[in-house]
Parts: structure tokens; sequence; C-alpha cells
């Protein structure tokens, strides 16, 4: 038909511009899809306490991980290699040899421990001079260097850790090289593995959520078939009946994300007590990590926009399957 | 505005509706088609519509080849047109308004416009004080009002009506036809399918009569 016709009849709020019309058509969307959305309580309920159980699986296990991590990595428990230096080597000479050191990319921190010093330190960790006093005079400890390696330039592996080693190992002036990273080296490993694990869960759980969407919203179409029917009619281009599907989606997947968030809150609530007492035990002052606002945030962006993925694969089907009978 | 040039249709059923039909309408006009029941009215007005694409010939409306229109411009080009059905498809999970709102919501009107139209074609219709219902509380008549007042509230500039006033009482189908025909003067094109014969003679309008295909 041509414009000249068609527009005979219009009036100046049918030919309202474009940017309008679309604001118009979204608020209705939106609108309509939360109607709905309220009006199917149990539908929408059972949808999205599946939905939040599926998202807190995953993330519970992740801030697990999480919290594990920050307590191998506090302070104290940094791993530190300690050189034993030939006995004729000065206190001089070891400076110079843990300057040396220190210059190594993989070394984050050399300090040189003297024989002294490593006395008075036995000593104190003895307790008692009874030791001392049968030792005589004689001080049985070397010069020595403490490295604090940069376990990131190391790539965290135990090959790159003996490396290293075996190039201190090769100074003339060091007697013998004492490691206690190895098991630093194995849980990092380890966690490694963990992490590879978490990535596999979240991405069964997240396909989860996506099939959960893209069925409920299979459903409603299958519900709403008439009503689908009727605009197409009276005009209505795809994109028009995609759109409160999609907005349905979104918000399934969004208010599933505030559900989940919800639940991991009282559950990290639930544990709180336990592992504050756990930790005076064990005389740290160690804290649950909890959901930072940055992971909220990603869990809420996320599940909405896998409601909203889910919501256009299940329309699009639709669609297209009608396309091809009309 | 409307013409049809040597058209047929086939259903896939293999059924023959409508044999080498030649029709043309003036923009502005309005027509009233008869014929039995099964002599192709309805298959008429879908093809007007492009709820039924011809096995053979082709429709041109407003200078422009349906079959020429692509899949994609079909929605817009049914928002000009106001289609009555026999059954006039409500939705039962709406009321009244709703159901008459859709096609302004379609076009994204704002919200105060679109109170203000459809409570002028419910108005038209008889219905001004129905809006808060529900399609199932309706009689049958009033249903096909509905559908009437549905059709109209987006203004089309063609309205294609099947056996519009099938349902109701001549009084009120009688007041149907004026409603038809007061769109009629404001410009639309109209195309209306009737069996009933004493109401189309009184419209005093070009009356084609279909006859049955004989295959």
């Amino acid at each position: 038909m041509s414009s000249e016709t068609a527009s005979a009849k219009n009036t100046p709020s049918q030919r309202q511009n474009p940017l309008k019309i679309w604001l118009h058509q979204q608020r209705h969307a939106i609108q309509f899809s939360l109607e709905r959305l309220w009006f199917n309580p149990i539908s929408t309920w059972i949808t999205l306490a599946t939905i939040a159980i599926a998202l807190s699986l995953p993330t519970s296990l992740y801030l697990l991980v999480h919290n594990l991590q920050t307590l191998t990595d506090s302070k104290s428990e940094i791993p530190t290699i300690t050189i034993f230096l030939k006995p004729n080597i000065s206190e001089q000479e070891a400076k110079d040899q843990a300057e040396l050191i220190a210059d190594f990319p993989e070394v984050k921190h050399a300090r040189v421990m003297s024989s002294n010093e490593a006395m008075v330190d036995f000593q104190n960790r003895m307790g008692s001079d009874d030791i001392i006093r049968s030792l005589g005079k004689v001080n049985p400890f070397p010069n020595m260097i403490i490295v604090t390696p940069d376990l990131t330039v190391l790539g965290g592996t135990e090959e790159g850790m003996s490396d290293f080693i075996a190039r201190i190992r090769a100074s003339k002036n060091v007697e013998s090289v004492a490691n206690d990273t190895s098991w630093i080296m194995r849980l990092h490993a380890i966690f490694k593995i963990v992490n590879r694990i978490l990535l596999i869960v979240f991405a069964l759980l997240g396909l989860t959520v996506l099939l959960v969407i893209g069925n409920t919203i299979r459903l409603d179409i299958e519900n709403r078939k008439e009503e689908i029917r009727v605009t197409r009619l009276i005009g209505a281009t795809n994109t028009y009946i995609r759109r409160p599907f999609l907005y349905n989606g979104l918000w399934l997947g969004f208010f599933g994300g505030v559900l989940s968030l919800l639940i991991l809150h009282l559950a990290l609530h639930f544990l709180k007590e336990p592992v504050a007492e756990l930790a005076l035990r064990y005389n740290t002052n160690f804290s649950l990590v909890g959901i930072s606002p940055v992971l909220s945030l990603e869990i809420l962006v996320v599940s909405a926009i896998l409601g909203l993925i889910g919501a256009w694969i299940a329309v699009g089907r639709y669609l297209r399957q009608r396309e091809v009978s009309e | 505005m409307i013409e049809f040039k040597g058209v047929s249709k086939r259903y896939s059923t293999g059924q023959l509706a409508l044999y080498n039909v030649n029709l043309s309408l003036a923009a502005g006009e309005m027509i009233f088609i008869t014929g039995h029941s099964g002599s192709g009215k309805s298959t008429l007005l879908k093809l007007v519509a492009l709820l039924e694409r011809p096995s053979k010939g082709e429709v041109i409306v407003g200078g422009r080849p349906l079959n020429k229109l692509s899949q994609r411009n079909i929605p817009h080009y049914r928002r000009r047109i106001g289609f009555i059905f026999q059954d006039p498809h409500l939705l039962h999970d709406r009321t009244v308004f709703d159901n008459v709102a859709m096609p302004l919501l379609l076009s994204g009107l704002a919200q105060a416009d679109i109170r203000r139209r459809v409570q002028a074609a419910l108005d038209k219709v008889g219905l001004a004080n129905k809006e808060k219902n529900y399609p199932l509380m309706l009689s049958a008549g009033e249903k096909q009002r509905v559908g009437i007042a549905r059709a109209m509230v987006n203004r089309p500039t063609i309205i294609l009506a099947d056996e519009p006033t099938g349902n109701l009482d001549p009084e009120l189908a009688q007041d149907i036809m004026y409603t038809f025909e007061q769109f009629n003067e404001l410009g639309a094109t109209v195309l209306i399918a009737s069996h009933d014969h004493a109401l189309v003679e009184r419209m005093r309008k070009r009356t084609i009569v279909l006859q049955k295909v004989n295959p």
C-alpha cells in the first residue's frame, strides 16, 4: 500500500517519533512480562528456586575454594628457601651473595641470617640452655641466606622450582639448600585442578539455568499460542512477539540470581559462628570471605544474560516453526 | 485500491475456493460480497489480508502486488488493515479494554492516547460500560462488537469484515453497518462479506455475488 493513501487518516499521534514508539513498546513489554510472573506465582517460584539452587551450588564451591586459598596465602605461610653457606664464608661475603641472589627475577626477597643470629634464634626456640651448653663455645651454624621466591615468576611448577634451586646450588659458596616450598607448590597444583573443576561445574549449572528458563518460556509460549496468533493477525512483527518473552527470561534469570544470593548469605551466616570458634582454637584471626559486591553483581548479570539467551532460543525456535507453516 | 487479476485459490486439500476472480475497488469505496456459503467469500478477504496466498493470479493493494511483499513487511502491511473475523478471536485472559487496545500497543502509542481511543471505539460499538469485563462474560453479539472495535481502533485504511453481523440482532446489525459506513465516509476502503441479502440491499452499495465454483 502506498504511503499517500495510508497517511490520509493517520493522526499526529500515529506519526510520533520512532524512539517514543519504541519506548512505549518496551515499557508495555516490561509491565506485561512482570504481571505475568506475578500472576503465575507457583510456576514462577518453582522456576526461580530451581535457578537459585543451580546458581548457589557453584558459587558456594567457589567461596569454599576462595576461602582455602586466602588461608594459605596469608603472610606467615609464605614458603622460603634456606641456603646454608660453606663454613668458611664470612658474614660480609654472605651479604654480597645475598645481593646477587636478590637480583634473580624469581626472587622476591633475600636476606642474610648470620651464624650468631641463627644461634640466638635456635636458643629462643629451644627455650633451654642445656643443649647449647653441651655444644660448648662452638657455634654449629654457618651463615645463611633466607630466600622468599616469587611463585608467580616461577610459574607454580615443581620443575621451575627445582631448576631454580639447582642454579643456586651451583654457586661455589653454597653448601646445601633446604627447600620447604614443595608442599605449597603441590597445594597450588591442587588449587589449579579445583579451579578447573569449578569451571566445569559453573558451565554445567549455567547450562542448567539456560535449559530451565528455556523450558519455562517454551511452556509459556504453548499457553499463549492463541495470543501470538491474534497479535500476528493484527500485524505484530516477530520482534514484537518475542519481546515480552525475552523480558520474561531476563526477569527469571535476574530474580533467580537475587534468590541465590539470598541463599548464599544465609548459608554464610549459618557458618560464621563455628568458623570463628575454630579459628579461635587455632589462634588465628581467620574469618570467612563472603560475597563481594562485585561477585554479587557478576552473579546477577550472568544469570540475567543466561535467562535472556534461554528465552531467545525458546522463542526463536517457535517463531521459525510458525513461519514455515504460515 | 484493491485489485484482483485472474485470481484462483486452491487449498492444499484440493478444494477450489476461487476461480479466475477479477475485481477492482477504488480507494474509499465500500462494497459487499455475497454468495452462498462455500462460495469463497472468506477466502477472498483472507487473500487481501495476506492470510492466504493465491494459487494463481495476483492481488494488488494500493498499487503494490502482494506477492512481491517480503515476509518482513507483512506485519506492517497488516497494521493498515482492520480485519473482522467471523469468530472474533478475543483473548480470554484479558479485559475487553485490553483486547481492543492490542493494535494500539503494537503501534507504540502513549497510555493516554490508548485510553482515549479505546474508549471511543467501544463507545462506537455500544460497549462503553463493558470495558472491564472479560470476554467470557459477554454474549456472542457483544464479543463480535469487541472484535469490530479492535479492528477499527487503529483507524485502518482498509476494513475487511467477514460476516460481521452474523451473531447480531437486526437492529444492532444495522447499527454496525452504519458504523462501517461512517468509517467509509472518513476515507477507509471497506469490504464486507455477508449473506444477509436484506441488509446488504438496504445499504445501497456496490455488491459482488460470488458463484460457487464447479470444479
